[in-house]
């Protein structure tokens, strides 16, 4: 086994961290929240650096514009960005959608939409959940149907992340009324800046805004803006959420990383009862014991990573992965609150905030994290049913 | 990065998990570990005709020359069937000990260690349970006599060689006794583990010059690496044990049937489940890349293993807990096999270095002060 970067991943992931010293993260400014993945603030600046760089379409088919480097390369890309505390909030979005493209969507699709994702300009918002339907995602309401050569899409998308800053959206729509549950729906690319939609944010507990709920009112969508074929949308979303499991969470092991050595770090320097924390048996050993944590988390997610490449069934590890980033994240947060003490509670920007208020905004993004992308007990119910091949629980019908 | 066994480990993989079910099933650890003597010379047999106890040992000693991924390869599988056997103890942390200490003494037991015909304990612990190299009751100069006493000796029942550490003049020393030399002496330690443990007397024994390992004094920098490497197996063996339980709660859960339905489809149970693959899946990648930075003598390789062996141990013992839940009271039975993984594990999260030794290097290797 070899869990190591070969000599050429080592290169690159040289030349990001060079390109990050160059252009430190600070630098570009930021225009939507950071949500605590790891991936930092959402900043199409910094989006729009990378794809400078070419490194947004760095494992797309040379057919498509890209490098066509292994997965390795983007691995490394992601991990790098994540230590440095960069703002590539929207990357994993766009990287995970022109996948989409380059795999399921139309000829028009890739023709209007790759060249924009690859230069930083496109970034994207995703229409799954409704009011209706949040764990129970086929109770979905928003209906699409064909008129000539347009989609009519009408209904409500809700805790679409940064839907109000992106430029377009994955919706998934019912399109054929006569079908139940996972048949007849069908995954539409929406433009935000089409006639008929309506994006509202919702201020979330931090005191920002990260969500959004979408009204959609008659909608006109190309008919061919579709991913995948008409019908075909479950499908589309199965596939989609074990690798927007991955690519959603897979930076977050290194920011952990990033956050655990900021507490080190703290706990190595703050004056307290005549030493410092670090000399305390407990604070050392809790912090340790973190950190076994997140190797092992990062490690799983290598394991995840491998099975994907491979195109291997990943839906077991990639649950789990998801499932241990969360909680282990909350845990991670709370030893922070824990050692910085009454400091904790300080807002970034307030005069005695320590380490820059970053537990602070952390901590509370973490309470999020356990339900966005499928909540931690629909990831377990996953991994039961799904990887570990027990009985589905039966559904009521009503 | 490649996550995929070699084919030689493959192999090795496949002939263990051909022998060892056949072998040794649950009757037969039960039985074994009810047993005073508890060691089954028979199977140890068969698994030196596999060359196993040379897995560590050089081609020219009559070893397979083997890799540390090797070791974890079959401390997994003996692990998942709860073998109870001397490998890691003499194949592994002995063997790694008298292959760097080299001299004349080592060289003419490790042949034989690797055709499974002597089999080698380690006595390091005392009183405190701790592997303090610097506070050792028990003296060791050679020439000299060695009066004393050792605890939480391994497999001393089965075993034909001692190494002995102890504190010397210039340190702690490592001196390599057969186990017939006058005045050595096992007493066997009541264990609930079902591991084979020994309090080792020793009166008045003779210790030569060429006992001695290494150097004298060098005892403990002989012995660390060895028991590194042990911690590792001893992570890899929680692994596969805690996967077995994994594997015994699903089948369970797929046909137990309460109120009508099998219990593996309430939710309650399901997520059971899902935590407990969490948890053998995580640890299971953790201790790989463990071992990798050990195979590659990384600089970080020390503190990995350590990493590796504390959370491979919570994991497991976690994995134990859910599963006495999910079996439900079947599982609280003698005869059914969940109570010797749940031992096994203990066992080993116990050994080699528990938690707290383990969180010490971890937290300096991640920069506390």
């Amino acid at each position: 086994m070899d869990f190591g970067r070969s000599a050429d991943e080592q290169a690159f992931a040289d030349e990001v961290r060079a390109f990050l010293r160059a252009h430190p993260p600070a630098t570009f400014p930021a225009d939507g929240t950071d949500a605590g993945y790891g991936s930092g603030a959402h900043s199409r600046a910094f989006l729009g650096a990378l794809g400078e760089r070419g490194w947004i379409s760095l494992s797309w088919p040379r057919e498509h514009g890209g490098q066509a480097r292994p997965m390795a390369y983007r691995l490394v890309l992601l991990e790098e960005l994540a230590a440095a505390g960069a703002p590539f909030g929207p990357l994993p979005g766009c990287l995970q959608v022109a996948d989409s493209i380059i795999r399921h969507g139309s000829e028009t699709l890739r023709r209007e939409i790759l060249p924009r994702v690859a230069r930083g300009e496109a970034t994207f918002w995703q229409g799954y959940s409704e009011p209706g339907a949040g764990s129970d995602l086929l109770a979905l309401e928003t209906r699409a149907r064909l008129e000539g050569e347009q989609w009519i899409l009408d209904g409500r998308k809700i805790w679409s992340s940064h839907a109000g800053v992106a430029t377009y959206g994955t919706v998934l729509a019912r399109t054929d009324p006569a079908s139940g549950r996972q048949r007849g729906l069908t995954m539409l690319m929406v433009s935000n800046r089409l006639p008929g939609m309506e994006v509202r944010p919702i201020r979330s507990l931090t005191g920002e805004v990260y969500h959004y709920e979408v009204f959609m009112d008659s909608v006109r969508v190309p008919r061919d803006w579709v991913m995948g074929k008409p019908g075909e949308g479950f499908a589309q979303l199965l596939h989609g959420l074990d690798t927007d499991r991955f690519w959603g969470r897979y930076y977050k092991a290194p920011f952990l990383q990033r956050i655990l050595a900021l507490l080190v770090e703290y706990a190595n320097t703050t004056p307290r009862d005549g030493g410092v924390p670090a000399g305390d048996a407990s604070v050392r050993r809790r912090l340790a014991h973190a950190a076994t944590e997140v190797a092992a988390l990062r490690a799983l997610f290598h394991r995840a990573a491998w099975l994907i490449e491979r195109g291997m069934p990943a839906t077991g590890p990639v649950s789990a992965a998801k499932l241990m980033a969360d909680e282990l994240g909350q845990r991670v947060l709370s030893l922070g609150m824990e050692l910085l003490g009454p400091y904790g509670v300080l807002r970034a920007g307030s005069r005695w905030a320590r380490l820059r208020g970053e537990i602070e905004h952390q901590y509370q993004t973490s309470w999020g994290h356990t339900l966005a992308g499928g909540t931690s007990e629909i990831q377990r119910t996953t991994i039961a049913v799904r990887a570990l091949d027990l009985p589905a629980e039966p559904r009521v019908r009503g | 990065m490649d996550l995929a066994l070699s084919p030689a480990q493959q192999l090795l993989q496949q002939s263990a998990r051909t022998l060892l079910p056949r072998r040794c099933p649950p009757e037969r650890v039960q039985a074994l570990a009810l047993d005073a003597r508890g060691f089954d010379a028979e199977l140890w047999k068969e698994i030196a005709t596999l060359g196993w106890p040379g897995l560590l040992i050089a081609p020219q000693q009559g070893g397979s020359g083997g890799t540390v991924g090797d070791v974890v390869v079959l401390a997994e599988e003996l692990g998942h069937a709860c073998v109870p056997s001397p490998f890691i103890g003499s194949a592994v942390i002995a063997t790694t000990a008298l292959s760097a200490a080299g001299g004349r003494r080592a060289a003419s037991l490790l042949p034989r260690l690797a055709l499974g015909e002597r089999i080698c304990a380690l006595a390091a612990l005392e009183e405190s349970g701790r592997l303090d190299p610097d506070a050792m009751g028990l003296r060791v100069e050679a020439p000299g006599r060695l009066t004393g006493r050792k605890l939480f000796v391994a497999d001393a029942h089965a075993a034909t060689d001692v190494i002995v550490l102890g504190g010397g003049a210039a340190g702690p020393t490592a001196v390599l006794l057969p186990m017939d030399r006058n005045g050595i002496e096992a007493h066997p330690l009541e264990s609930m583990t079902g591991d084979k443990l020994f309090e080792l007397s020793f009166r008045d024994v003779e210790t030569r010059p060429d006992d001695v390992l290494g150097e004298p004094g060098a005892g403990f920098t002989l012995l660390a690496p060895a028991y590194r490497l042990g911690a590792l197996a001893r992570s890899a063996e929680m692994v596969g044990a805690a996967q077995r339980v994994l594997d015994l709660c699903l089948a369970h859960a797929r046909v137990r049937r309460q109120g009508g339905r099998p219990i593996g489809g309430y939710q309650a149970v399901q997520h059971a489940c899902a935590d407990m693959f969490r948890d053998v899946e995580s640890a299971r990648w953790l201790v790989w890349e463990s071992a990798w930075k050990l195979e590659a003598a990384r600089p970080d390789a020390p503190a990995a293993v350590a990493a590796a062996k504390v959370y491979a141990a919570d994991a497991a013992l976690r994995v134990a807990r859910r599963g006495h839940q999910v079996m439900g009271a079947i599982g609280y039975c003698e005869e059914h096999p969940l109570h010797l993984l749940h031992k096994r594990i203990l066992a080993g999260s116990l050994d080699a270095g528990d938690a707290t030794l383990h969180l010490d290097a971890v937290a300096r290797s991640i920069g506390l002060s």
